[in-house]
């Protein structure tokens, strides 16, 4: 009973919490500890597998989009993005990427994490967005480091073989090319045993989303976002699937015991876009307020899936490059508005979702380009509320709490009108 | 030329049998297009032809760059109007979210056009799995062209086509030649070239052999101006044009997707599409667009730079292209070890309007580059 009244409404760092903390806190100072020691260091685009890195004895690898997440909810993205735009880097690009520029030049300063190591290898990709490229290339070119870009094409429609064949055989090319770089050999086996465990780790992950099919809901997305950082860090890991079935298990216990983050709850909204890292706490809590709760967030749904589906796709314990290519396109911005449609029906209907919020991202072009057509289609086929609010999930400059919440209002009373 | 002349060109040829297919930018297969017995016209260079755009507005931010609004315009006002098909590929992050949303903005207005997409790698092909794959796509796009228009192949058509486009680019090198030569302005060359998209190709290949021959060879503007390079996705608009050229500025070269870019590489072969285009992006002039090409762009630029003497530098950014600003900051900075002074012009939809502060902005800059 305490421990409810101690409460507050809306997210709250429980044991999860904490053991997250330390599993982040440790993959970053490992980082740098393994990268001072000389280990092959691989700056990746978030969606590049770095399961495949396990299969060799010494190659460590950081994602930059992940790091600029942590600084955005550390409060230290306006100053990182500051940086950048003195250089001359526009306003208009990515706020991720300004973060990471406007660190990686000021050698890590004011950063959560002491920044990152200096790669030896850049791996970008084009499926999330081709930007990643051209982020990448800036490094490429101050620092003379090698960039190796994979080309995912973007799916339309289900993956076809040829896309797939394609993809593997990219794969197989940047095994080669860190090989010949690092001086390293490559063990399938060891990289097949990383790929099973992201898969199980993935299924514990789906297992914790499921709770947000619970009325009220044992989840927040803002949980979701907040626990994704593991996925970044750890992919690959016995640690990351222990972390992930302790969260499941601590998730189903509150339920049992009647602990839930919005018990109130009255209002279950979807979120459709990139999490707004600076406002995680403040605007579940806001929310909570209302006895609203998002339970459920396209961008952390999508995780262990394929395009367009909202199912487990789980290893089969074979080939661990077709798995990884077939994979590729898991997360929303690497395929179109029918697959996309399509994944967010299901999850409104399985989590019965009272009203969508497309959080449209002027940071991101490739989230939110389709969000008009697809907000149309939505409330079409689903007739349930819906709006559009203006964020931008790095760069808290750019955003406004109360035109936000305006907005937000306004659906709450739209859903409660129509009861 | 003004939007309804574009409008009324491209009906006229509609009307005239010509089978029309809307390209989306930057470099469609054009000769495989034309070789299928289709007029290929490429959607782009609307900009100053459009004060808003209602239609586009209803499907797309207005954070997305004004090639994606005005492509998506076009599109939804004009559709089967004035096109039979719609083709494009992995061009950049908005186009590629761009074909789903056209269909349904075409099927609200009870219009369809077929839709022909390629994906092209952004490796240059160096890897045997890289290019097997990619001419297996070419290879279907050639069969899903002969489904979807009934014409087969032919390589004798293929061949033709080629060697069209191949005089295209190169009377259109020798017209940017005689830009520098000071014999033709650049709004002229502007003017000729931006026509190209929305005329088939043979009737541009008159405008372009006119041009060159009704060239004042005599015409001197000053051999002593201050040589410029002009550089961006668009040209600028015939107002910002003028305002360089009235500046007292020769522009010695371009670094233009629409024109430079695009006409400076033509493959010497073409025994196949799928090998001809295989060619042909992977050695494509470097652009921003062209993922792979980021190297080598800085180094072209810099012999251009030592070649034509060139002294300053004019950006003529689309807003919200990514691709063009990230590689700003340091190809100002390459610039400036060259001696090269860098303006930087953004333009966004409706800008071309503001022609007054873009003035000062130039002549200031003009200034600066006079000994």
């Amino acid at each position: 009973m305490s421990e409810m009244k101690e409460r507050r409404e809306g997210y709250n760092k429980n044991e999860s919490g904490k053991r997250l903390s330390k599993i982040i806190t440790n993959s970053y100072m490992s980082l740098h500890q393994k990268a001072s020691e000389g280990a092959f260091v691989v700056w990746i685009a978030i969606v590049v597998p770095p399961e495949l890195f396990a299969g060799f004895d010494n190659v460590v690898y950081a994602v930059p989009e992940s790091h600029a997440a942590m600084s955005a909810g550390k409060g230290v993205g306006p100053l990182q993005c500051e940086k950048a735009e003195q250089m001359g880097y526009s306003t208009d690009l990515c706020s991720y990427a300004r973060i990471d520029i406007g660190t990686a030049f000021d050698g890590g300063k004011d950063s959560p994490t002491f920044g990152l190591p200096k790669p030896n290898l850049l791996v970008s990709n084009n499926n999330n967005c081709s930007l990643l490229v051209k982020w990448f290339d800036v490094y490429h070119r101050e620092w003379g480091v090698p960039h190796f870009i994979l080309d995912v094409p973007f799916c339309y429609e289900k993956q076809n073989t040829e896309d797939l064949g394609y993809i593997v055989s990219q794969l197989k090319a940047l095994i080669k090319t860190i090989e010949d770089l690092s001086g390293q050999r490559f063990d399938i086996d060891k990289a097949r045993e990383a790929v099973k465990l992201s898969s199980e780790a993935y299924k514990e992950w789906r297992r914790f989303l499921s709770f947000a099919s619970h009325r009220p809901s044992g989840i927040t997305a803002f949980d979701s976002f907040v626990q994704m950082a593991a996925i970044l860090t750890s992919r690959g890991t016995m640690e990351l699937k222990e972390h992930f079935r302790l969260l499941a298990d601590e998730t189903a216990r509150q339920i049992d015991s009647g602990i839930f983050p919005v018990p109130g709850e009255k209002f279950r909204l979807y979120w459709d876009g990139i999490a707004p890292w600076h406002q995680l706490r403040s605007m579940s809590s806001k929310l909570a307020e209302y006895g609203a709760n998002i339970t459920t967030a396209s961008y952390t749904y999508c995780i262990g899936t394929t395009e367009g589906e909202t199912d487990l796709f789980a290893f089969d314990g074979k080939d661990p490059f077709h798995f990884l290519a077939r994979s590729q396109n898991f997360s929303v911005c690497p395929y179109g508005l029918a697959l996309r449609g399509k994944a967010m029906r299901e999850a409104v209907n399985k989590n019965s979702i009272d009203g969508i919020v497309f959080a449209s991202n002027r940071s991101c072009k490739v989230y939110s380009l389709m969000q008009l057509d697809e907000m149309e289609g939505i409330k079409k086929d689903l007739d349930i509320p819906c709006i559009m609010v203006d964020v931008d999930h790095a760069d808290v400059r750019k955003y406004s709490e109360s035109n936000v919440f305006l907005r937000m209002e306004a659906l709450l009373e739209m859903i409660e009108s129509r009861r | 030329m003004p939007m309804n002349s574009i409008y009324s060109a491209i009906k006229g040829l509609k009307d005239d049998g010509h089978r029309i297919i809307g390209c989306f930018p930057l470099y469609p297969p054009v000769e495989l297009l034309h070789s299928m017995g289709l007029t290929p016209i490429t959607l782009w260079g609307l900009r100053d032809r459009y004060r808003n755009v209602p239609l586009s507005d209803r499907h797309l931010q207005a954070y997305t760059c004004s090639v994606g609004r005005c492509l998506t315009e076009f599109v939804l006002r004009y559709g089967s109007e004035t096109l039979d098909g719609i083709f494009m590929y992995n061009a950049c992050d908005t186009l590629r979210n761009l074909p789903e949303i056209l269909q349904n903005g075409l099927a609200e207005q009870s219009d369809s056009l077929p839709l022909l997409r390629l994906h092209i790698p952004t490796s240059p092909l160096s890897r045997p799995a890289d290019a097997e794959y990619f001419r297996g796509r070419v290879r279907r796009l050639v069969r899903e062209l002969e489904e979807s228009f009934g014409t087969p192949f032919s390589i004798e058509s293929f061949k033709k086509s080629v060697g069209l486009y191949r005089l295209q680019r190169e009377l259109a090198s020798r017209l940017q030649e005689l830009v520098a030569l000071g014999c033709i302005s650049f709004n002229e060359f502007c003017r000729i070239m931006s026509a190209g998209n929305f005329l088939p190709v043979e009737r541009h290949l008159e405008m372009l052999q006119n041009a060159g021959e009704q060239c004042d060879t005599s015409r001197d503007i000053g051999t002593d101006l201050p040589k410029i390079m002009i550089s961006g996705i668009l040209p600028p608009s015939p107002g910002i044009t003028e305002c360089i050229e009235n500046a007292g500025l020769r522009v010695a070269d371009n670094d233009i997707a629409m024109f430079k870019r695009a006409y400076s590489y033509t493959p010497p072969s073409a025994t196949n599409p799928e090998d001809y285009y295989a060619d042909l992006y992977s050695n494509h002039y470097p652009c921003t667009t062209i993922l792979h090409t980021g190297d080598a762009r800085v180094e072209v630029i810099r012999r251009s730079v030592r070649e034509h003497d060139i002294r300053g530098f004019i950006f003529v950014g689309e807003k919200f292209c990514e691709y063009e600003y990230f590689e700003t900051p340091y190809l100002r900075r390459v610039l400036e070890g060259e001696g090269v002074r860098m303006l930087c012009l953004d333009f966004s939809l409706e800008d071309d309007e503001n022609i007054g502060s873009y003035r000062t902005r130039i002549e200031s800059f003009a200034d600066t580059l006079r000994p």
